[in-house]
């Protein structure tokens, strides 16, 4: 019998969490609060979502899109309105005794929505006035998560809109105009958007040494984990990076750092291994599923978890500056960890759609 | 059918997306290969030598000044010895190193162990006021130790030791309990345990701030990585005269007892000085808590404060106030007299005044003068306990003085009805008796009492005594007619400078006042009272005013244990007096603002001289 669930995909889940667990309680005593506990009940709560949501029927998805997304940009009203403040951010909503962040919940209706758009253009290439649609429906929760302001998380919805508007096709012409346009806005943000500690963080990329106590404090201190990890690793709990507090938001952004000094070479090829497995599983997917909905909503989904995957290696590894993009499956956060799960669920909503017999 | 016509181009793009992503994937194993393979020993050996520390910078306390701007508390330079636990290999092996430099006893240190706090990065005092050789011997053992970390901090320190500490007060290491309310505060911050430097701990604390810095594996500081810089507290004027406290402190000697006094214009306090006293030196540090610990078992009570906590019986010092009430009552006038023969029966009892051979014809004047017991028996029987708790009441007895209410007692009036609440027994008809002239159920401070006779002193204007100026509201003067206010007045210049008075031997002085003899137990038939073992002598008190036409000071003096009241407790007020008139007029006049520059010169008043 065909599985209903993809087990590859399924053992790559298990297998990130597994790693990301024993990290976390690695460093819960630094950060000061028991995260083995918490994480292990967000994931095991993720995985019954995952199968729950690979129980509904794609069809059903693609009826339910635009309800979900208004819901969606609801939700993201609602934090700006009775949001509780974290550092800064209004990002968080408190349901009762946990605090619940909706931008995480509102890229999953975007997928959902853009995907259904872009599916139904049946021609060969996208218009200009479709594809505008498009860039306002990833727009609209964009701009209500730049007013909380949280940037990691506004950035996530970039590779979604990107990969839409490719697998929807646009002429080369438009891709170079697309290109030029993001180079002056990167100009124009560079002298007028950025706050002097922004700039600071790119600068840092590309001269490391400049700040190694300042701006580049971060980065360097990432690097020196990662690197004095070696081969096989310090052992958990071991590294003095991780244990003496070198290393900020080691739970979070710069968890990865932690499982390196940890486990080394031989760990962080293991856990490369295993984004790879997800991401060809759900290469896999898109490939296989007769539905254009099915192939367009993997493939967001897909973009979009590789984005936050390089962009935060990227920064853990000294090649991206800082922003705040967590890594998916295994940095701390219910939020992140829920909806991630959930994206996988409509992966693999549309892996069994392939039984349906049509 | 069309979805299958139309998904060829979607799947071409879609492997070109999947193309980049491992792609991707791929360069950053590359990555992962450059760091960890080709350069991880060179990062490792950075990891090694790489400390990150958090140091918190306390933010300097205020300086208290007293009234003519000597310091009362200041803060010293002094070397600190801090432990950064997570960095050390074996803290045992550092518990032997700070043993044997004399630095902190093994037992010290295990204690501050056990007792850290965990999640908040916050390293251990170790070490306080180290001398050069300590400090040397830290700095030589660096290599080994680079968990140490040698500091200059400030510690309180209080130029007038034992002589304004009960006034001053003295600080103490926070509680966890108050750490753990309000994680901003550092755990190893001093604040005010007593006096002035608890009751102002908010205006004279400043706000730390820390500094993260990275170390070399050796302990030598390489970068400052961020720096919030702390703040100081304000200084602090209080109304304090350390002259006049000096006085009183050489006046009381090393008998146990205590001394307020204050200006009954306006309730600024001039001397508080309770005895035995105690350097708040040994409170300044975390560390040696073994020596209050003697202080806290030492049989005198040093640490606490007779002016304010302790509660003794007033004795005749509470006469002037039920003469006050009789008088405004109707119940008696001036011209009512009294026959005393020594004694008088009452509720079926013999009550005594103290003068065996009795006073004869007492009127008001003689009575306070002379302080005739007879005469207080009968007032007190006329006013009735409700009738004297009332008074008492009005000169502020029975209720905190507001001077430091978080320490300060508020005595007792014992009434029929606290009888039965509190003492659960019944209230004896002849207990009126003994309060009346003191005794019994009733019970005041030295500083209640210094503060009901600046009401009779300044004319009936109740003040309200305070060590540091704040805003509060006048009080309203009483209803007592001022013409019975002079006749007490009157009585009470008498009882200095009356031919009897029981305080004639003052009679040089400017000054008014009454004497007490507070029993503390009852005597047996046949003994003197200077027979008795020390410890249950009768507390001797005075308290009292001068100069005499426009009253500046009042002094309350109790000399525990030390007989009666003129014999013992009336010298003492005399020499604080004499020294505050000595100090000369210009000196004593009240100033706009409690603190000013140092006079720093011998008394004014050496000038004509």
């Amino acid at each position: 019998m065909e599985h209903r669930l993809d087990p590859w995909l399924i053992l790559a889940v298990v297998g990130l969490l597994g790693a990301s667990l024993p990290t976390l309680h690695s460093v819960s005593r630094v950060v000061g609060t028991n995260l083995l506990l918490r994480q292990s009940l967000w994931g095991i709560t993720g995985l019954l979502i995952l199968w729950l949501m690979s129980l509904v029927r794609l069809d059903i998805y693609e009826r339910l899109a635009t309800v979900l997304y208004g819901a969606g940009l609801a939700g993201l009203i609602a934090v700006l309105l009775f949001g509780v403040a974290r550092g800064g951010n209004r990002a968080w909503i408190a349901l009762g005794p946990i605090t619940v962040q909706p931008s995480e919940f509102a890229r999953i209706s975007t997928i959902l929505l853009a995907a259904a758009w872009i599916a139904h253009r049946s021609a060969r290439n996208l218009r200009i006035h479709h594809a505008a649609t498009t860039a306002a429906i990833v727009a609209f929760p964009v701009l209500l998560i730049i007013l909380e302001p949280d940037m990691g998380v506004a950035l996530t919805y970039v590779p979604i809109l990107i990969a839409a508007l490719w697998l929807g096709g646009l002429p080369r012409i438009v891709w170079v105009l697309l290109i030029i346009c993001a180079l002056i806005g990167a100009t124009i943000t560079w002298h007028y958007a950025l706050k002097p500690y922004q700039k600071e963080r790119i600068r840092t990329v590309v001269d490391p040494d400049r700040d190694p106590f300042g701006a580049g404090y971060q980065v360097r201190q990432s690097k020196i984990a990662v690197g004095s990890g070696g081969l096989s690793g310090h052992g958990l709990g071991q590294g003095s990076q991780s244990q003496l507090r070198f290393l900020p938001a080691q739970h979070t952004d710069f968890a990865f750092a932690v499982w390196a000094e940890a486990t080394g070479f031989v760990g962080t090829t293991l856990l490369l291994l295993a984004y790879a497995l997800l991401l060809a599983r759900i290469a896999n997917v898109a490939l296989t599923t007769e539905s254009r909905y099915g192939v367009v909503l993997v493939v967001l989904v897909g973009a979009w978890l590789t984005f936050q995957v390089v962009v935060n290696l990227g920064m853990v590894l000294g090649w991206l500056p800082t922003t705040g993009v967590t890594l998916p499956l295994f940095s701390y956060g219910g939020s992140s960890l829920i909806s991630t799960c959930a994206a996988l669920g409509v992966v693999q909503a549309v892996w069994r759609y392939r039984l349906v017999n049509q | 059918m069309k979805l299958r016509e139309d998904i060829g181009p979607l799947r071409r793009r879609t492997v070109v997306i999947f193309l980049l992503v491992f792609t991707a994937l791929g360069l950053i194993h590359l990555r992962l290969v450059h760091l960890q393979l080709a350069h991880g020993a060179q990062w490792r050996n950075l990891a090694e030598n790489n400390r990150l520390r958090r140091l918190p910078l306390p933010g300097p306390r205020g300086w208290i000044y007293d009234r003519r701007g000597e310091v009362l508390a200041e803060n010293v330079p002094s070397w600190e010895l801090l432990l950064f636990p997570d960095e050390a290999t074996n803290l045992d092996e550092t518990g032997l190193f700070l043993a044997s430099e004399g630095i902190t006893e093994t037992k010290t240190f295990r204690e501050l162990l056990a007792e850290r706090r965990t999640g908040r990065q916050a390293p251990l005092v170790v070490g306080e006021n180290l001398t050069w050789n300590q400090v040397a011997a830290v700095h030589s053992h660096q290599g080994d130790h680079p968990e140490l970390s040698v500091v200059s901090r400030f510690r309180r320190h209080y130029p007038f030791a034992s002589l304004a500490a009960h006034a001053v007060g003295h600080l103490r290491p926070i509680s966890k309990a108050q750490v753990e309310a309000n994680p901003d505060l550092e755990p190893d911050l001093m604040i005010g345990a007593t006096g002035i430097e608890a009751d102002q701990n908010a205006f004279l604390a400043g706000s730390s701030g820390e500094r993260w810095m990275m170390v070399s594996a050796v302990g030598r500081q390489l970068g400052v990585v961020r720096e919030t810089l702390p703040t100081s507290g304000h200084d602090l004027g209080s109304a304090l005269d350390m002259r006049l406290q000096r006085a009183a402190a050489a006046a009381l000697g090393d008998r146990s007892g205590g001394i307020v006094a204050l200006d009954p214009r306006n309730g600024a306090v001039r001397v508080l000085y309770s005895s035995p006293s105690f350097d708040p030196a040994v409170f300044g540090g975390r560390l040696s808590r073994s020596d209050w610990q003697t202080l806290q078992e030492d049989p005198e009570h040093p640490l606490q404060n007779r002016c304010l906590q302790g509660v003794y019986p007033p004795g005749s010092t509470i006469k002037p106030f039920l003469a006050l009430g009789g008088l405004n009552e109707g119940l008696i006038d001036e011209h009512t007299t009294v026959y005393c023969n020594g004694s008088i029966v009452l509720y079926g009892h013999r009550f005594r005044c103290w003068r065996r051979g009795g006073h004869g014809f007492v009127d008001l004047e003689r009575a306070l003068a002379e302080s005739c017991d007879v005469y207080f028996y009968l007032l007190g029987q006329k006013l009735g306990i409700e009738g004297i708790a009332r008074w008492l009441q009005l000169f502020g007895f029975g209720s905190k003085t507001g001077l430091d209410p978080p320490f300060e007692s508020a005595g007792l009036i014992g009434t029929p009805e606290w009888s039965r609440r509190v003492r659960k027994t019944p209230w004896y008809p002849g207990e009126v008796v003994s309060v009346s002239i003191g005794q019994g159920p009733l019970l005041v401070t030295v500083v209640q009492l210094a503060q009901a006779f600046a009401l009779l002193a300044n004319g009936g204007h109740p003040v309200r005594p305070y060590l540091v100026p704040e805003d509060s509201e006048i009080p309203a003067p009483l209803e007592i007619n001022p013409r019975y206010l002079e006749r007490v007045k009157a009585a009470l210049v008498e009882v200095v400078h009356g031919d009897h008075g029981t305080a004639r031997r003052l009679s040089a002085l400017p000054m008014a006042g009454k004497t007490g003899t507070a029993q503390v137990a009852r005597l047996q038939e046949g003994v003197a009272a200077d027979e008795l073992a020390s410890h249950l002598r009768h507390h001797a008190w005075f308290v009292g005013w001068a100069p005499l036409d426009k009253p500046e000071i009042v002094v309350a003096v109790i000399v525990e244990h030390g007989g009666d009241g003129s014999g013992s407790a009336a010298p003492v007020a005399g020499k604080v007096i004499e020294a505050y008139l000595g100090l000369g007029q210009e000196d004593n006049t009240i100033e706009t603002s409690d603190v000013e520059a140092p006079t720093a010169g011998p008394f004014p008043s050496a000038e004509g001289g």
